[in-house]
């Protein structure tokens, strides 16, 4: 089988470090991972079902791996040498098509009991993904046990599979997983009726949350940040009202908000921190109800203290590594600051529950969110892969996949 | 070096020891001596003084020693030098008259192009008593002599000469220091200048140079002034000097209410005529030093107060 | 060089092989640029009147001998009276002229009148209406030490407030039914005495009070796209639908019981003056001297390696030589026939016939931008709503013709003055640049922004409807215009107005080809020193 590995190799690790911090996906050629040919993973179960991956995603968290920016955390939350790649719609062996979702709880881990967040359905939260019968790994894709993605085949846990319906193609059901992930954070911001929310970042995630906030909430004013012309058009498209460059947002939420604002000394016209700095819009007095950052930098996560109202919410959607931040807003306007992470089971407002999975099936079927899928690549080519999906914004681009469709091995 | 230390010892003994006309002839036995030919007072010259090389060297002085010496002990506020801009041509400038200060004062604050071209009318008998009194007050702040008991014909002519010649003059009508603190009746001599010579005069205030260094005092002590320029006054037609005289010391006491209250407040007792005199109530000397310290804001100190418990 | 000859009026030259090449201003800076032989012409301004020979002197006169139905000044004040002297603010003159300035030289002689008629009860106001606040300094500069040390510091000095809902009423509502809002202050005194200065022939008359003693309430019933797509021009009183407004509003007020005393001034063109390092900007290309010429160049080459703000700082503190040409006192409507005269006396420079492509460098000044910086809705104000507009009888370019405007247009602005500008060019110019929608849809929005009411009324900002009026000031422009081409700017910035960059002038004339044919006629304005056009 042909594979993508991420083998753990410190000198390459740096070296992947160093050349995605010059140029970012630029860590492919560089890094430690390696296009290789590999036994097909045995299955670790009786259960496991082997997957012929179709289309498989490039997702954020995927290029922090590979140019070495990811964080330490995760070091023993995954076990080398792995496949990388868990947004994927693939075949089974009877031909059906299914999407994955990758997280690897209890069950697949045949752990019985199973813990409390999995036991209710909450799988993303798993107190056990180094535990059981699998090697850590907290997601298909970064554990060596299951593979990934990012080959010609995989094997996965038949609760890791959801069917694809006729009416999706491949594009629309690759771009399930990282909707999932959307529609959690939509529903984790709570958006109060008539509230404005803020949604940083127009990657795919953005995108997608964007979609689900419009889907799952009724905000009153909707405001995007897009760095490029591209993001600007499509999150207009999937419902902000504004969609602002990222420089120009604490305006739009002052204006949105009605709120006022304060300057900061040293932002002044005149140098030295000199001269009034009314006018100078450093941070809200009032705010958003809700931010939604799905970039996960301290720039973006400043800039959400800024504009987040007292008692306001942030979501943290972008997956953050390590930031540094003023953290005096947060205690001083009481605002709370929740993590969004994958998917689960979902309490809709109306009380009945879902699979988040479910819910972003539908959803990107209702938004025609697999247009969002801009270039595929076979694996061959997986360092322009990778270099077009960090450049995915400046490119024009929204999501990047590998197309293993016409991968020889695949049909041996 | 030594033989230079010698020819110059050589020399010396040589002038010493040889008589006349190396050195001057005594005056023989039984002649009566004539008398001293030392132009002082009135009579001295100080053309020299208005010669490019004093002025430059004045300029310097002016620049180098007055002016920051002033702005450590005087800390000047200078105010109304806007009135001075649609004047053109030699003036006078009259001021009231605290302190020697007061010279140093103006000379670094009248403005440009009067600055370099003006010339202060000193006291005959008391800058040009001998030589050397003479010649430095000529060279460092130009000075010349003026009588301040009469109206001597001499220096009469002298300023009117100078101000045909384009020098401006800055004059004094109090005729000498303020003895107390209160101003002195204008004299007319100013007055009959401008007149004589068809000018306009810019009256001064000069407040706070006395704490500096009044008369009889030799140490000066820093303390804050307040310069105040006025409009130009002409004189109307036919006025006589006296009446000039009365409106400037008029317009110099406006200008002094004007630095301790407002423009404004000054404007209507100005000319309501009731502006507080120049020169003080006429009562015994310690109530008029009393008075003193209700007219003069800045000194009032404020009172200590207790913090508040 | 021309000091003891008469001044010379402006006048039309047809360019031809021998013309020069012409200076154009570029904000902070110059560009020199050879217009197409035998199809241009560049209209001069005159040269600077001479100013009054004793400007006291005829103020003074002014005062006692006034114009139309008023007596003179002194007759007015009584001790017991109520007395309010409204004057200019910041936006005029521009540039800020030399110490001392004409309004303190007017509210000094008013003042000692009132001294003389021991009137105790005095408010002077920047009569500002939603400019920003001028400071201390500003002011100062305005009328003087005296004047600000003498009222200032009780309060009876200060800055307009057309958001105080305690200090502002409404006197009533002209036939047209607009609202006519002034300052309680002024309504209540015995007295208004007005302090003008007339640099274009759009100052004065009843705009000076009905507009600057206003508010939002007042103004948006002629600051507004329809007022000024039906003034032709703005700077023509007779033909301006915004004068008219201000006119039936000046009616109101009189009616209304508040008696005006108005004392305008006019000043000469001596913009850069007549020595020093930009006197050659008023002198004509071709009698400019050696020395002239070797310090056009060294300042050209000395600006071109100097930062911005070193560039602004430079520009910003060059203060203007102006000379008083005329004072006139008394009632509002007759003094302003009489300094419009005056105006036009200086400005009108008889044009015939309209040109195809019309040209102009912009200065690194507007009415706007005093001590602060010009930000590309100023630079539309300044080329479309000003420049554009200072014609008499029709305009200079033709309909459906190119206006071409030098100007680097930085996308940037002063946070602490123009803070609605910032949102006005993120928001509503990213949605759209046309007059009528803007006014449509943002104006409310923008005008009744807390914030930005509490930065007018305690910072040193604009209120945050004034980017719309000065987008509105160019909405005569924008209807009448084929193209906008800007040359030299910052292509986002201009992209971001509606109109088209372009790297030299010789790209803006092949752009306006497309829209006018080829070998257009073009006409360039050399302005300033301020001329106004009088097209036949």
């Amino acid at each position: 089988m042909k594979a993508l590995q991420f083998r753990r190799n410190l000198p390459r690790y740096a070296a992947a470090r160093l050349a995605g911090g010059l140029t970012p996906g630029r860590g492919a050629a560089a890094g430690p991972l390696k296009l290789t040919d590999l036994d097909e993973p045995a299955p670790p179960g009786p259960d496991w079902v082997k997957v012929r991956p179709r289309l498989s995603g490039i997702c954020g968290s995927d290029l922090a791996t590979v140019d070495g920016r990811s964080a330490r955390y995760f070091e023993p939350l995954v076990s080398f040498p792995f496949v990388p790649g868990h947004e994927v719609v693939g075949n089974l062996d009877d031909g059906s098509r299914v999407v994955l979702e990758p997280v690897l709880g209890c069950v697949s881990r045949n752990l019985d009991p199973t813990c409390r967040p999995c036991a209710d359905g909450h799988l993303g939260n798993c107190e056990h993904t180094s535990f059981g019968d699998l090697e850590p790994g907290i997601q298909t894709g970064s554990c060596h046990d299951t593979g990934g993605g990012w080959a010609t085949a995989f094997t996965a846990h038949p609760s890791q599979l959801h069917p694809v319906p006729e009416t999706l193609d491949d594009e629309a059901a690759v771009m399930v997983e990282p909707t999932a992930c959307g529609v959690h954070a939509a529903l984790a911001a709570r958006v109060p009726d008539d509230g404005v929310v803020a949604v940083l970042g127009a990657g795919t995630l953005g995108l997608v949350t964007l979609a689900a906030l419009r889907a799952h909430a009724s905000p009153r004013t909707l405001i995007a940040t897009a760095r490029y012309p591209e993001q600007r058009r499509l999150a207009a498209g999937l419902g902000a009202d504004h969609v602002v460059a990222p420089g120009e947002l604490r305006r739009a939420v002052r204006r949105a908000t009605g709120s006022r604002a304060i300057g900061a000394p040293g932002l002044g016209p005149s140098s030295g921190g000199r001269g009034p700095t009314e006018g100078i819009v450093d941070r809200l007095t009032g705010g958003a109800d809700v931010v939604v950052d799905c970039v996960g930098s301290s720039a973006s996560l400043t800039d959400a203290l800024a504009i987040v109202r007292p008692r306001g919410r942030i979501v943290l959607v972008g997956m953050p590594a390590e930031v540094s931040l003023e953290l005096t807003p947060l205690w001083h306007r009481e605002v709370t600051l929740v993590g969004a992470y994958t998917y689960g089971t979902e309490v809709l407002p109306d009380g009945s529950e879902r699979r988040t999975f479910d819910l972003a099936a539908d959803l990107v079927a209702d938004a025609g969110l697999g247009s969002l899928v801009s270039a595929t690549y076979p694996l061959s080519r997986y360092q322009d892969a990778l270099e077009h999906a960090a450049s995915a914004g400046r490119r024009g681009a929204t999501k990047i996949a590998f197309d293993l469709r016409d991968e020889k091995e695949r049909h041996s | 070096m030594d033989h230079v230390l010698d020819a110059v010892a050589r020399l010396r003994v040589k002038v010493t020891r040889s008589g006349f006309p190396w050195r001057a002839a005594p005056v023989p036995t039984g002649v009566e001596p004539p008398p001293p030919s030392r132009r002082l007072g009135a009579d001295y010259d100080t053309s020299w003084a208005r010669r490019y090389p004093a002025r430059v060297a004045r300029a310097a002085i002016v620049e180098s020693v007055m002016r920051p010496t002033m702005a450590a002990l005087a800390s000047p506020d200078r105010r109304g030098l806007d009135r001075l801009d649609d004047l053109d041509g030699p003036v006078v400038f009259v001021a009231n008259h605290h302190s020697h200060a007061d010279t140093p004062l103006l000379l670094t604050s009248i403005p440009d192009p009067w600055r370099h071209r003006v010339v202060v009318g000193a006291a005959a008998d008391y800058f040009f008593g001998n030589r050397l009194s003479g010649a430095v007050s000529a060279l460092a702040i130009g000075a010349v002599p003026i009588e301040r008991t009469k109206v001597g014909r001499r220096s009469a002519d002298l300023a009117r000469d100078l101000i045909d010649e384009g020098w401006s003059i800055l004059l004094y009508p109090e005729g000498g220091r303020s003895p107390d603190g209160w101003g002195q009746e204008f004299r007319g001599g100013a007055a009959f200048l401008a007149i004589r010579c068809g000018v306009s005069v810019v009256p001064i205030h000069i407040q706070g140079t006395g704490r500096i260094l009044r008369k009889g005092r030799t140490l000066p002590r820093p303390s804050r002034t307040t310069l105040t320029f006025g409009d130009p006054l002409v004189a109307n037609e036919g006025e006589n000097a006296r009446a000039f005289a009365v409106r400037l010391q008029a317009a110099v006491a406006a200008l002094g209410d004007e630095a301790t209250s407002n423009w404004y407040e000054a404007r209507i007792r100005a000319h309501a005529g009731t502006s507080p005199g120049l020169t003080g109530p006429d009562v015994g000397a310690w109530r008029r030093a009393w008075a003193l310290g209700d007219r003069d804001r800045r000194s009032r100190r404020r009172r200590r107060r207790w913090p508040k418990l | 060089m021309t000091g003891h000859l008469a001044p010379r009026p402006g006048f039309v030259l047809d360019v031809d092989r021998n013309s020069p090449p012409i200076v154009f201003h570029h904000g902070e800076g110059f560009r020199l640029e050879k217009l197409p032989t035998e199809r241009s012409r560049v209209i001069y301004p005159a040269e600077p009147l001479e100013g009054l020979p004793d400007p006291d002197g005829a103020i003074r006169h002014a005062l006692e001998h006034p114009i139309g139905d008023s007596e003179p000044l002194s007759a007015l004040l009584r001790a017991d009276m109520k007395l309010t002297i409204a004057f200019d603010d910041i936006s005029l003159p521009l540039p800020p002229m030399r110490r001392p300035d004409i309004r303190q030289r007017v509210i000094e002689a008013v003042l000692d009148q009132a001294a003389a008629a021991g009137v105790d009860d005095v408010h002077l106001i920047a009569a500002l209406a939603i400019h920003r606040r001028m400071t201390e300094d500003e002011l100062r500069h305005a009328v003087g030490d005296r004047v600000y040390d003498a009222f200032a510091p009780d309060g009876r000095l200060y800055n307009h407030d057309a958001e105080d809902p305690e200090g502002m009423v409404v006197l009533g509502e002209t036939p047209h039914g607009e609202d006519v809002q002034f300052s309680r202050r002024a309504a209540e005194s015995d007295l208004v005495v007005y302090v003008n200065i007339n640099l274009v022939s759009m100052d004065g008359g009843h705009k000076s009070t009905a507009t600057g003693l206003s508010g939002y309430t007042g103004l948006r019933h002629h600051h507004n796209v329809h007022t000024m797509q039906h003034s032709r021009s703005f700077m023509d009183r007779e033909n301006s639908a915004l004068h008219a407004s201000n006119w039936r509003m000046g009616k109101v007020i009189r009616e209304a019981g508040v008696k005006i005393f108005q004392i305008e001034t006019t000043v000469n063109n001596d913009t850069f003056g007549r020595e020093g390092p930009l006197a050659l900007l008023q002198k004509r290309e071709w009698e400019w001297s050696t020395r002239d010429r070797m310090q056009f160049l060294g300042m050209k080459h000395g600006l071109d390696v100097m930062p911005t703000r070193a560039r602004r700082k430079v520009f910003s503190s060059w203060q203007a030589p102006y000379a008083l040409t005329s004072v006139q006192a008394g009632e509002v409507e007759a003094v302003h026939e009489v300094t419009t005269a005056n105006v036009f006396r200086q400005h009108l420079v008889p044009v015939e016939g309209q040109t195809d492509v019309l040209t102009m460098g912009l200065p690194y000044i507007c009415p706007y931008n005093v001590n602060s910086i010009m930000n590309p809705i100023l630079v539309m104000c300044l080329g479309l709503g000003y420049f554009f507009n200072l014609y008499k009888g029709r305009p200079l370019v033709r309909e459906g013709g190119v206006l071409i405007m030098s100007h680097p247009t930085p996308w940037e602005f002063h946070p602490v003055h123009h803070p609605s500008y910032i949102d006005f060019f993120e928001q509503v110019l990213a949605d759209t640049t046309d007059p009528v929608e803007i006014e449509k849809r943002y104006e409310k929005q923008f005008a009744e922004d807390e914030w930005y009411i509490h930065l007018y009324r305690n910072s040193y900002a604009y209120h945050g409807v004034h980017p719309f009026y000065m987008w509105y000031w160019g909405s005569h422009a924008l209807q009448h215009l084929g193209r906008v081409v800007i040359v030299g700017g910052d292509p986002a910035a201009v992209r971001r107005m509606g109109f088209q960059p372009a790297s030299t002038l010789q790209d803006a004339l092949e752009i306006a080809s497309d829209v006018v044919g080829p070998q257009p006629t073009i006409t360039h304005i050399k302005n300033p020193p301020i001329l106004m056009a009088d097209v036949t």
